[in-house]
């Protein structure tokens, strides 16, 4: 521990004291102590006093009790003869640091203009986007809690040119952290770098620009306070545990470019109070180990070309990122871009030209790794503006390989070339897109670097695994259209098993709260053989969502122990629908309709009632305007079950679930059905039919009432008494 | 990103002014532009003298009625995705995509909530976007639009058109899309504004940014049924448009 770095830290600290307290004087005087501040649309207040202290700033006057707890905090300056002073006395001048930090940026808030945009991304030349609102601060905080973002890099100053900015920012993004900037030095900053180089920024992007002031540092640790306070479940004051949160989850440290002067020292104090240590360019003295950060504390000088990986390893980041050696940028912040037909080189298949993407498993002797075959002819045998077929066929081989994995890998090749810089991708299977920009062609992107992301990352992702990949890259339609007839049937092949998936084969459901903002406390949870009500989401969509969209509306749910098997009662399952429909629903059975049913929207395609007399249920499709042997209507029927509630004997659900094995399993399942509105019906003929053949009974289709023969429930119950209806003999429903 | 929305009363010369702008920011060069048609009487790629492929409106239909056929082992996020994407009208001058007809009766929650998201992501990749919308203003309603910079409200030059355009104005007040600057032009102007009309603007606490003279070039064009877009840049108002685009910073 040096005294130098603590005497700079110290002191930063009580300039930025100082300086906070003559703000805040000034803005008292001039707008009273009665005037609001905040950041924008946050739940957190101040978030880092809010956290740390518990302390609820909401006018400029709760700001003085803040500057108190940052006065109390600093310590003396280390004299002449203390030769080693405490890391304790330094780690407090950084949290009285980022206390200073925030009064001066709350203050900022109250300023007429707004120094800060409120939106995500800079615009009109003006960079600085301040502090993050919540809605903001959930979509991304997520991704660092489920490991899509396995942090953030709080760069501070600028690099010695523009060139180095850009690429440290883009090793960053590679390495999917996000990048926080703030402090300019003599007015130059990082994020300036990057805007005159022309390289987008916004939260979009990772590359966020808080602000040119030293203190608008503050927004990166306020984030991680906030992550802490939200995902983490800690509560406000609880610092210990914030800190602790932020240190085992959060991977993130502060990158120092150019000269630091003391406030720039004093911030990266404040930083390793949270666990994040500090890498710098120039030469600053150490910090080595002393037990706050995993490993070093302050390291310093280190080469720009290692910055970015010395962060990485002081950090502690443990993920392995495969690079992908192709001639252009790759990571998730590319996917997403459209290439435009102005900048496209060349198109592939889409709706011109035929094409298939295909991953299949081989003998660990079939397969030669790394091997990448090009059949046809290559992007520079080809003029711009071409369009041409595309084939990607892929083999790959392991130990660990099974045959059930191969769509599932397959899929994943949209997502991997579509992170290449100037490569876009849609679709999959025999409906596959791509084109290659001008730009990515002229930097020596080849047909070939299809094979090199797929080989790159399937090693990096599933090496658990597959051992070897090798890829073929079809170009010409020749072989293509030989080739596409034998993948078809085994695409179809796939299709036929995935038919097969039962709740009891997976460990995951999908919630879904999209209707949330029309029923709150309504949670639908889609299992593989229950799609959502509204009929529009299955069990797959579920995951694909939650895969485009970590922090959206489907989450992955955890079954847990099994409480119910016949009615489908889980124990993590009661908990997250506890948890998510604010603790008004503490169990439900997936598969009944009497005891605790699933919840309704609103939303549902279908619903189902029971006729008590008849010992069966109805169910009626949304379409159907006319009467039901209820004596509702559907849109009667409606108002009374959807908004959240539990009605035991009314059921909202999905046209498809009529099919399921697992319909209404609790009561005996769809043999109970007695009417259903005609076009349902209809509709639902094979299935009812299939239905029949499976349960034994002789023509089932036929003893279901519709309302050409019954709209009253007595007139069901005659109708099914004469055709003999199986519910008739089923055990009484309750 | 920049955004300007065109809104206003039926007939007043939206998709006219859309189609000027388009060509000014062209002729500008200042960078690519995404243009929306957001009528459900899809008429702007008539303007710009384009043949549309298939409308937003229509592929969600298609979504929504092929429900369990989609193409094997593609789900609807994916699908919509492709779709829209390929729906795409493209020239060198801009790329098009047209909202059409907004949804009929069922649930559509899933399907509008896919659409913002692919349509948000898709806008980002251009510097302008511009809409041409109708006067109820339905798809920023439904927020499939998230931020506008500049909405223009065109109005005839006529007391009734500029208090529809003061309602106009206060109903963005109650929808959920960020607007930065709504302004006011008037269309097929004749002579000189009339002093009850600059008091009706005052009175509507609306914003004047400018007026396009009435333009019998292009009327005879748009009435023969021809594309505007090739002869705009010889009009008169175009060279009106221009003074109004400067005062805006693009």
């Amino acid at each position: 521990m040096s005294k130098l770095i603590a005497t700079r830290a110290i002191r930063g600290a009580y300039k930025l004291v100082e300086r906070a307290e003559r703000e805040l004087k000034k803005a008292i005087e001039e707008k009273g102590p009665e005037t609001k501040v905040e950041f924008p649309n946050t739940g957190y207040y101040l978030p880092i006093s809010y956290g740390i202290l518990g302390l609820k700033v909401q006018k400029l006057k709760d700001l003085l009790l803040l500057l108190e707890e940052a006065k109390k905090l600093l310590p003396p300056l280390p004299n002449e003869k203390l030769w080693l002073p405490y890391l304790g006395h330094t780690l407090d001048a950084g949290m009285a640091t980022l206390f200073a930090d925030e009064i001066i940026e709350a203050i900022k808030y109250t300023q007429d203009p707004l120094p800060y945009l409120p939106e995500s991304s800079p615009r009109d030349g003006f960079l600085w986007l301040g502090a993050a609102s919540d809605v903001i601060m959930r979509e991304r905080g997520i991704e660092f809690v489920d490991g899509t973002a396995p942090g953030f890099a709080a760069c501070v100053g600028y690099c010695p040119t523009n060139e180095i900015a850009v690429k440290i920012a883009r090793e960053l993004q590679e390495k999917n952290l996000y990048v926080f900037m703030s402090a300019a030095t003599e007015g130059k900053s990082m994020a300036k770098q990057l805007e005159e180089e022309g390289i987008q920024m916004g939260w979009e992007t990772r590359l966020v620009p808080f602000g040119d002031d030293v203190t608008a540092t503050v927004h990166s640790l306020g984030f991680a306070t906030r992550v802490a306070l939200s995902f983490g479940g800690a509560q406000p004051g609880d610092y210990q545990r914030i800190l602790r949160y932020n240190k085992n989850r959060v991977f993130a440290f502060v990158l120092a470019f150019g000269p630091v002067d003391d406030e720039k020292h004093a911030q990266a104090a404040g930083a390793i109070n949270y666990g994040f240590p500090t890498i710098a360019d120039t030469d600053i003295d150490k910090i080595l180990p002393t037990g706050i950060c995993t490993y070093e504390h302050v390291v310093s000088p280190v080469p720009h070309e290692k910055i970015v990986s010395k962060a990485i390893e002081v950090r502690g980041l443990k993920i392995t990122i495969t690079k992908v050696p192709v001639p252009v940028s790759y990571g998730p912040a590319f996917q997403g871009e459209r290439i435009r037909k102005e900048d496209m080189y060349v198109e592939l298949a889409g709706t011109s030209k035929p094409g298939f993407e295909f991953l299949t498993s081989k003998n660990m002797d079939e397969v030669e790794d790394g091997k990448i075959e090009v059949i046809g002819p290559e992007i520079d045998e080809v003029e711009e503006g071409a369009q041409l077929p595309l084939a990607i066929w892929v083999e790959v081989a392991g130990r660990e390989m099974q045959p059930d994995f191969e769509p599932i890998l397959e899929r994943h090749i949209h997502d991997f070339i579509n992170c290449a810089n100037g490569v876009f991708h849609m679709g999959q299977r025999d409906i596959n897109w791509i084109r290659v920009s001008k730009e990515a062609k002229q930097k020596g992107f080849k047909f070939k670097h299809f094979g090199t992301i797929i080989h790159a990352k399937l090693h990096g992702e599933f090496g658990k695994i597959v051992d070897k990949v090798q890829v073929k890259i079809y170009t010409r339609e020749e072989e293509i259209l030989k080739l596409i007839g034998t993948v078809r049937k085994v695409y179809h092949f796939r299709d036929e098993r995935l038919a097969d998936l039962t709740d009891e084969a997976v460990e995951i459901f999908y919630s879904c709260t999209l209707c949330q903002s029309f029923a709150p406390n309504h949670v639908c949870i889609i299992t593989p053989e229950r799609s959502g009500l509204c009929g529009a989401y299955n069990w797959l969509d579920g995951k694909a969502a939650y895969q485009i969209n970590p922090a959206g509306p489907n989450q992955p749910v955890k079954k847990g122990r099994v409480i119910d098997p016949l009615r489908g009662q889980w124990e993590e399952i009661n908990k997250f629908v506890y948890n998510y429909s604010h603790k008004t629903l503490e169990r439900f059975n997936a598969y009944s309709i009497i005891e605790y049913p699933m919840t309704s929207c609103g939303c549902f395609e279908c619903i189902s009632c029971i006729l008590p007399s008849t010992n069966g249920i109805m169910t009626v499709y949304r379409d159907y305007a006319g009467m039901t042997p209820s004596g509702m209507k559907f849109s009667t029927l409606a108002g009374n079950i959807g908004g959240g509630v539990q009605t035991p004997g009314f059921l909202g659900h999905s046209k498809h679930y009529i099919g399921s094995n697992k319909f209404i399993r609790a009561e005996g399942g769809a043999k109970r059905i007695v009417w259903m509105n005609r076009a349902l019906k209809e509709e639902l003929e094979p299935v009812l039919r299939r239905i029949g053949e499976k349960e034994g009974i002789n023509g089932f289709f036929e003893m279901i009432a519709d309302e050409t023969v019954a709209i009253t429930e007595e007139e069901v119950l005659d109708y099914i008494t004469k055709k003999n209806h199986p519910a008739l003999s089923l055990p009484p429903m309750f | 990103m920049k955004t300007i929305a065109i809104s206003g009363k039926g007939g007043t010369g939206k998709s006219t002014l859309a189609t000027l702008i388009i060509r000014w920011l062209r002729d500008k060069g200042l960078g690519s532009i995404l243009a929306v048609d957001a009528d459900s009487n899809v008429n702007l790629n008539e303007l710009l003298g384009v043949k549309l492929k298939e409308t937003i409106g229509s592929i969600r239909e298609e979504m929504k009625t092929m429900s369990s056929n989609l193409p094997a082992g593609m789900n609807k996020a994916q699908f919509l995705e492709y779709k829209i994407q390929a729906s795409l009208v493209e020239t060198p001058d801009f790329d098009l995509i047209a909202m059409g007809r907004p949804e009929g009766p069922g649930c559509y929650c899933y399907a509008n909530n896919l659409l913002r998201e692919i349509l948000k992501c898709l806008s980002q990749n251009y510097e302008y976007v511009v809409i041409d919308n109708e006067a109820g203003m339905e798809h920023l309603s439904r927020r499939t639009v998230q931020k506008i910079d500049y909405l223009l409200i065109v109005s005839d030059p006529c007391p009734r058109g500029i208090q529809t355009s003061g309602k106009i104005s206060r109903l963005l007040k109650e929808l959920d899309t960020r607007v930065d600057e709504k302004l006011l032009i008037i269309n097929r102007l004749k002579d000189s504004l009339p002093p009850s009309i600059l008091k009706t603007i005052q009175e509507e606490n609306l914003t004047l940014l400018g007026t396009i003279p009435e333009d019998e070039m292009l009327l005879e064009t748009d009435q023969k049924g021809l594309p505007i877009w090739p002869v705009l840049r010889s009009t008169k108002s175009y060279m009106a448009l221009d003074t109004l685009m400067r005062k805006l910073s693009l």
